[in-house]
């Protein structure tokens, strides 16, 4: 009856239940408001030291009461029997996950197809030492396979034997039915509480708010209308709640890695730790807004397959932020984690002129001069440099960006002109990824450099894809990883790398 | 001839069906007559004193704006039309298309998630179809409209075959 069948040793491919609890963990708040709806006017009374019914409405009250009690029943009953319906299983390469009881689903996903795992922990779950378990297959995010609410510790070791298969670990075979050891991590960086609430200070969003306030104060004192103070309040009110979120979800922000892939964890009532498998991240960018500058903030966000289009909306947007905000030393070691082959001579450069730099140095390639006058700010800063795994693109005078897309990641290419970049000899490179915060492109190239690059992109792009042979990344040839800056401790090497067959038939991605 | 500004050298592009102009004509000819008859509307009622509003050089200025516009469209359509192209390369396809906006697009053969082959009912009658591909990418917007069937249909199953032969995960 536990959820903990994996942990506590049972055969592979059994069907287990979640934790009995789930139902009200997840629907307390319907509980909660149908205890209140039909029951207020009792407290009420109550409260006031008056009898529990009216005696004027004692004919009427009883039946209240009593609808509410049935629907409270009704709920738990619901409750009950969804809990009753929803079994999971792992084996043969597949979780499968079935719910629902009047009108079932079932949903499965690859294991290889895994693009992400998440253990979310709501408020309420993390009292009751409860989690949740999502993992990411690739789609437009509406695939999210679910497991809710498991015990922390099943949830954990659930998560380590996903990404075990998925990673295409061969578990001992004298005793298939062990568990997976959990992948051993090693923590990289951390963000103080202070820095993240400094960076939400500096913020675009503060900005617009100063400046918003500003007019405000002079449009009311202009036309003397107190008014426009009452439009703040709603504004306001968004503000602190906005706020609060982001540091709600970036309060202790850690990154480590592990053989599994990156291991990310946030949150101050609401935890959530991300583990993205290597490989999976589809573009990346480092940003800084201008006043970061003066502290020498940066924020990193990625695109992932699976986190989806949902990503600028509140739960996705602190998915896809790899880096809330952090100095140039953590956004290169996070570079180093996402990309471990940087396919240069001198990655620290390179990054490092992509991130800050001006004109071409490290090997970039600007707007032409002859083009200024589109660009009177940016052009020296636009620019893209392609080393041997990936393609940088940077951006941004003042908002500066630098994007990177590694070779094997890139979809499809566009290269683009319209009649004003036709007129200075220029193009855009544009490179599809899967939907996020991220959208790579190449700002007013030289019209050679840009179809040079266009051709050799191609080229890059299929000559990485070859080279990428299997969805198990534990299959492939790691690459040398070359931290980038110097680590405390020694890194932490893939425990087996061990060729496994690779199923001979690819399909395409599962859809529940 | 400016269509050729940006286009990789050394690539013989596959032309669509020059019957595809006459769906573009039909399409071009729906939009903009009801646009301009709805734009005319406050013409007519201002000169039969209806309307007191708009002044008459804005009710006619505004359709009259509008006609040449959709006209100098109109003057367009065939030579968008010879602009579209694809080719078909050993590990990827070519799309291209626009004249002022000119676009060149590469997909992957591995990269294809799908491919769909869909035709309106002018397309039909002319036996044309529009072939779409879709990657994992949202912005991956290439189709080919105008493909004779036949071609569509060969396309298509060349596509599929060369997507299975090199298909990459994401």
């Amino acid at each position: 009856m536990s959820a903990g069948g994996l942990a506590s040793g049972k055969p592979d491919g059994e069907w287990l239940r979640v934790h009995p609890a789930t139902p009200f963990v997840r629907g307390w708040v319907a509980l909660a408001a149908i205890g209140y709806f039909f029951g207020r006017d009792s407290f009420e009374r109550m409260l006031q030291g008056q009898p529990l019914i009216d005696d004027r409405f004692a004919g009427r009250a009883p039946w209240l009461l009593g609808a509410g009690a049935l629907m409270l029943v009704l709920a738990v009953l619901s409750f009950i029997l969804s809990w009753y319906f929803t079994r999971y299983q792992v084996a043969e390469g597949y979780v499968r996950v079935n719910t629902g009881f009047l009108f079932k689903q079932q949903r499965q996903a690859r294991l290889d197809r895994v693009q992400a795992i998440d253990i979310v922990q709501p408020l309420l779950a993390r009292i009751f030492g409860l989690a949740e378990l999502k993992f990411e297959v690739a789609d437009a995010g509406e695939s999210a396979v679910r497991l809710a609410y498991l015990r922390i510790g099943d949830a954990r070791q659930l998560r380590a034997t996903i990404l075990a298969r998925a990673s295409g670990v061969r578990l001992d075979p004298a005793q298939p039915e062990a568990a997976a050891p959990e992948a051993p991590e090693q923590q990289v960086l951390q963000v103080p509480p202070s820095r993240l609430f400094g960076s939400l200070l500096l913020s675009e969003q503060t900005v617009f708010i100063v400046l918003g306030a500003a007019a405000s104060v002079v449009l009311s004192a202009l036309t003397e209308n107190r008014a426009f103070f009452l439009y703040l309040i709603p504004a306001a009110l968004g503000f602190v709640a906005a706020y609060w979120s982001a540091f709600n979800k970036g309060y202790n922000f850690t990154a480590a890695i592990s053989p599994d892939g990156i291991r990310l964890r946030y949150g101050l009532l609401d935890t959530q730790a991300q583990t993205l498998p290597p490989g999976r991240i589809q573009a990346l960018k480092v940003a800084q807004p201008p006043l970061w500058r003066l502290f020498g903030w940066y924020r990193m966000q990625v695109n992932a397959a699976g986190y989806g289009a949902g990503a600028n909306n509140g739960e996705g947007g602190s998915r896809t932020t790899l880096l809330p905000v952090g100095k140039m030393d953590d956004v290169l070691n996070m570079m180093a984690l996402v990309l471990p082959d940087p396919g240069t001579a001198d990655p620290l450069g390179v990054f490092q002129q992509g991130v800050n730099g001006l004109d071409s140095d490290g090997g970039f390639v600007t707007t032409p001069r002859r083009a200024w006058l589109l660009a009177p700010l940016g052009w020296r800063r636009n620019a893209f440099a392609a080393t041997d795994t990936a393609l940088l693109m940077r951006s941004g005078r003042w908002w500066r960006q630098l994007v990177v897309v590694p070779h094997q990641r890139t979809q499809s290419i566009a290269l683009q002109q319209g009649p004003l970049a036709r007129r200075f000899g220029l193009a855009d490179l544009v490179l599809h990824t899967t939907a996020g915060p991220v959208a790579p492109r190449v700002i007013q190239a030289d019209i050679r450099e840009a179809q040079a690059l266009f051709d050799a992109q191609a080229a890059r792009a299929r000559a990485a894809r070859r080279r990428q042979t299997s969805e198990q990344w534990l299959a492939q040839v790691a690459p040398a990883s070359t931290p980038l800056v110097e680590r405390p401790g020694s890194e932490t090497e893939p425990a087996e790398t061990r060729p496994t067959t690779q199923a001979p038939q690819q399909e395409g991605q599962q859809r529940g | 001839m400016p269509t050729a500004a940006i286009d990789p050298p050394g690539i013989t592009w596959l032309r669509v069906s020059p019957k595809y102009v006459t769906v573009r004509l039909v399409e071009w000819a729906l939009g903009n007559l009801v646009m301009v008859t709805v734009l005319s509307l406050p013409l007519v009622f201002v000169r039969l004193g209806w309307w007191r509003w708009p002044p008459l050089w804005l009710a006619i200025g505004l359709p009259a704006f509008m006609l040449l516009l959709a006209l100098w469209r109109l003057v367009l359509i065939p030579r968008q039309v010879r602009a579209i192209g694809y080719a078909e390369r050993e590990d990827d396809l070519l799309i291209r298309g626009g004249i002022f906006f000119q676009r060149v697009m590469v997909v992957p053969y591995g990269r294809m998630q799908y491919v769909d082959i869909s035709a309106g009912p002018v397309e039909r009658g002319l036996g044309l179809c529009t072939l779409k591909l879709h990657t994992a990418s949202a912005g991956t917007n290439a189709g080919i409209p105008g493909l004779p069937t036949e071609e569509g249909a060969r396309l298509r199953e060349q596509l599929s075959a060369r997507g299975e032969a090199r298909l990459a995960g994401l």
